[in-house]
């Protein structure tokens, strides 16, 4: 089944001297389908990721989440429709501090006005799965970055959303923790199989998805699949990414 | 680009954040000037207002200049804190201390200057509206006149050019103590969880509730007794509500999920906790100045209405008038005076007289008065009381008593005169308030009183008139010419208009300090929720990703706010309802209904601040 389906987005940002963001852009994912979107700095990889996500509307061109356009929502119904169907995970996480881990978790269900009992059950069966038990009751400031990431990605998931966005989630950890982050992702994609995008600068982390689509001054430059081998992924990614004239320092130096 | 060139841009591109630290001290000048211009009014410092009232006028500008001060230089830390970024970029990018130092210090500089300029200009315009409206609202005498208010203006530029200054060398201090990692985090580091000890929470509550129990208890003089340290109590008990209480009320309503997990209450109540604890001193020192505006502004209607009470029911005539000793020649004229003045006011009236006898008793000790029952009843019945009827040889007392003594009945003493051994037992007493006489008196028949010696006696005399509200100016005439005179003269119109000038005065300066006090505090919160903005807004643009409607927003907001702008005052209410309940039951009148009024203007100003506040705010958050 179809869960992504973007047919000739464009974004032109106004101003004095408009410029183009992204050009026909045209794309499709399926039903627990992990596909990772890379291209340079000011590629236009974090407006694909907006303009499908309803946080910015494009200029031309239609999304269809499940069938159903969200750029069409009456601003309610797009709120509800976000905290129902779609899960979000940010590259700085987005925690508020003045909750504790498991408040934060839960908070996408309590603005649903869920009952305290199955709010409980669902936040020690997601901690259990993303090994946070012991970190429940402590505030934000008290964890580390791959914890925080870890409670943002509870919090994304805990209302079994069929879709998953993920800006960077990777770029504000250290490798070790952003291997636990994409293992997390993976597996959770495996289990729950829910339709997940990562946007990324990270060639390990992008060698976790099923597919990779690179984008490059706001158009399709290339799209590869994964094979059996995640590190033969890796290479090729690394191989587009030099194509697509990337610098050296674009590139992960870390070799999985 | 030069570096004056760069502090001008600085300014001229960054106009919102300078803006609120603009208008909020040209709006504390401007209520420092407002002020300063009934201060030195001339009407006021002159002939009808006491020395006394001008006095305490310049009392409460002291007051609300020391106010000032902290108000602009909170303002100006707010001001700084939400730049603290910028200047830790400037830092790093090479700007030396100095420069920095030097750009900040003559940016207050201008900015105070301007400030104290705008202040004065909008004083001026606002100066004429208020006393076209303190005019017709107190009902003065004479108009207040609009005029240049000089001294004002000298003092106001004076006493803030001196404050700005003062407070700008403070932001040279402020930024000393910051290190460049500091400037550059700004206020990025997340905070501890606000703490509440059980303990003081506890003492909180305890010491407010025995507070009000006591104040609530004590009749009468004990009253007075208990105030002092009730007042210290209730004090006590409100710090550590706001500081300690609140935040473990919030604190344990965290336990209770079916509470705090429901809704957006999770999003509202944590908030809530850390604003608590930021603003908990704020929020004290309003409480407890609200409180005392509204138990002196209550307390002060309450004996308005208390005093005109009371001088209406003791002088049930328009006039009353007792020449000061037995000269007829003089007693002629005065009287002649008074009537010529009420024939020239086309004011019919009726006079009444009433010879008062003093008569020494057989054991001397004392002389008793002894008035014709005649007179006395024609007098009894034109005030509306009781006349007497007295057979032969019978006699009356007369006592005077009113409200507060109660209405006791001295002993039914038997008096023997001196002068023909006349015996004088009244066969009754009753209570009148006609005869300017506290002591208690005889009446006796008409034929008795002729039989006896009179030595010494004093008239009284008293002008019944229709409508005694129109004999002001009259009375306020004869006042005038029997200013010399030692003989005694009260016409009540004037006695009331007087007391109502003294009062309406006083009123006007508590109400006018209580609405600086509340705009003021108003803005405080202002400050502090503008310095919190940014981070608000990241973090409500965060929860807005996550699926949180435009609605659900803006009532977390509207929640938090209303708490923040109406728990001092709600409290401030209450303690001050306490207060007056307190008062009401030492004075065995209510002072309910007048000053319920004064609180409920109050609230009614805070709201529509709130109001407009909310408006902005949201649209901010939002936006």
């Amino acid at each position: 089944m179809e869960m992504l389906s973007v047919r000739q987005l464009s974004k032109i940002y106004g101003g004095k001297v408009p410029s183009r963001a992204l050009t026909d852009i045209s794309l499709s994912i399926e039903e627990g389908e992990f596909v990772g979107i890379m291209g340079p700095s000011g590629s236009g990889k974090t407006t694909l990721l907006n303009l499908v996500a309803a946080i910015d509307s494009p200029t031309t061109g239609e999304v269809l989440i499940g069938g159903r356009n969200p750029h069409r929502l009456k601003k309610r119904e797009l709120a509800r429709f976000r905290r129902r169907e779609l899960g979000f995970v940010f590259q700085d996480f987005n925690l508020l501090n003045t909750l504790t881990v498991e408040e934060n978790i839960v908070l996408p269900l309590t603005l649903e006005g869920e009952p305290v009992k199955a709010m409980e059950s669902k936040v020690r069966e997601m901690a259990d799965k993303l090994g946070i038990e012991s970190i429940l009751k402590k505030r934000t400031y008290e964890i580390s970055g791959g914890q925080a990431q870890r409670t943002a990605i509870a919090r994304a998931m805990i209302h079994k959303p069929k879709f998953l966005f993920a800006d960077e989630p990777t770029g504000n950890l250290d490798s070790k923790a952003a291997k636990d982050v994409m293992e997390i992702l993976s597996a959770i994609n495996r289990s729950e199989r829910t339709a997940m995008m990562l946007v990324t600068h990270d060639a390990v982390a992008a060698s976790y998805c099923h597919r990779v689509i690179f984008i490059k001054d706001g158009q399709l430059y290339n799209e590869i699949h994964r094979g059996e081998s995640r590190q033969a992924f890796f290479q090729k990614i690394i191989d587009v990414l030099s194509l697509l004239g990337g610098n050296a320092h674009d590139l992960s130096t870390i070799r999985v | 680009m030069t570096f004056r060139r760069f502090a001008f841009n600085n300014v001229m591109r960054n106009k919102r954040t300078y803006a609120a630290y603009f208008l909020s001290s040209a709006f504390s000048v401007m209520a420092f000037f407002v002020y300063a211009v009934f201060a030195f009014h001339p009407d006021m410092s002159g002939g009808s207002v006491h020395s006394n009232v001008s006095l305490a006028m310049h009392f409460a500008e002291g007051l609300i200049y020391a106010f000032s001060f902290f108000f602009v230089l909170y303002s100006m830390s707010a001001f700084l804190k939400t730049r603290k970024k910028e200047f830790g970029l400037m830092v790093m990018l090479g700007m030396s201390d100095s420069q920095l130092k030097t750009m900040v210090f003559l940016e207050n500089v201008l900015i105070g200057f301007g400030a104290t300029a705008a202040g004065i200009g909008f004083g001026l315009v606002m100066t004429k509206l208020m006393l076209l409206a303190a005019e017709n609202l107190l009902g003065l005498d004479e108009p207040l006149a609009f005029y240049l208010p000089w001294e004002a203006i000298a003092l106001t530029l004076a006493a803030f050019l001196v404050l700005f200054v003062v407070i700008s060398a403070f932001t040279v201090v402020i930024l000393r103590s910051n290190r460049l990692i500091d400037l550059l985090k700004g206020s990025a580091m997340p905070k501890k969880e606000p703490k509440s000890s059980v303990l003081l929470s506890l003492l909180a509550a305890l010491l407010i509730g025995a507070g009000y129990a006591i104040a609530l208890v004590a009749r009468g003089t004990v009253v007075v007794a208990v105030m002092i340290p009730v007042t210290l109590m209730v004090v006590v008990g409100t710090y550590f509500l706001f500081t300690q209480l609140s935040v473990y009320i919030i604190h344990k309503s965290r336990g209770n999920r079916s509470l705090f997990w429901r809704g957006t209450n999770m999003l509202f109540l944590s908030d809530l906790a850390y604003r608590m604890k930021d603003n908990a001193r704020t929020f004290f020192m309003v409480a407890i100045l609200s409180t005392v505006a509204f138990s002196a502004i209550g307390s002060l209607v309450g004996f308005k209405t208390l005093m005109t009470k009371t001088l209406l029911a003791e002088n049930p005539f328009a006039f009353e008038y007792r020449p000061a000793k037995i000269d007829e020649g003089q007693e002629k004229a005065e009287l002649a005076a008074i009537e010529q003045a009420l024939r020239v006011e086309g004011i019919e009236y009726r006079k009444l007289q009433v010879t008062m006898s003093s008569q020494t008793r057989s054991d001397a000790e004392k002389s008793v008065t002894v008035v014709k029952a005649s007179e006395f009843n024609a007098i009894a019945v034109a005030a509306g009381e009781k006349p007497v009827e007295l057979a032969a040889g019978e006699s009356m007392i007369i006592y005077y008593s009113n409200e507060f003594l109660g209405n006791q009945m001295p002993e039914r003493g038997k008096a023997v005169l001196k002068a023909g051994a006349i015996e004088l037992e009244p066969i009754g007493g009753q209570s009148s308030v006609i005869l300017p006489n506290f002591e208690s008196y005889y009446v006796v028949p008409d034929e008795q009183y002729e039989q006896m010696e009179h030595p010494s006696v004093q008239r009284f005399y008293a002008f019944d008139v229709d409508d005694w509200k129109k004999t002001k100016d009259a009375g306020a005439a004869i006042e005038e010419r029997l200013k010399e005179s030692r003989s005694r003269f009260i016409s009540v119109a004037y006695e009331l208009h007087l007391m109502n000038q003294s009062y309406g005065i006083m009123l006007f300066i508590g109400l006018f300090i209580g609405a600086v006090f509340f705009v003021a505090s108003g803005s405080f919160l202002y400050f502090r929720l503008y310095a919190d903005l940014p981070e608000d807004k990241a973090k409500f643009k965060s929860i807005t990703k996550l699926g949180l409607t435009d609605r659900e927003l803006s009532g977390i907001v509207t929640k938090q706010l209303m708490i923040l702008f109406f728990v001092p005052i709600v409290v401030a209410f209450v303690h001050g309802a306490v207060a007056l309940t307190s008062m009401q039951n030492m004075f065995g009148t209510s002072l309910m209904s007048t000053s319920m009024s004064v609180l409920g203007t109050f609230m009614a100003i805070q709201a529509v601040y709130f109001l407009l506040i909310r408006g902005r705010y949201v649209k901010e958050v939002v936006a």
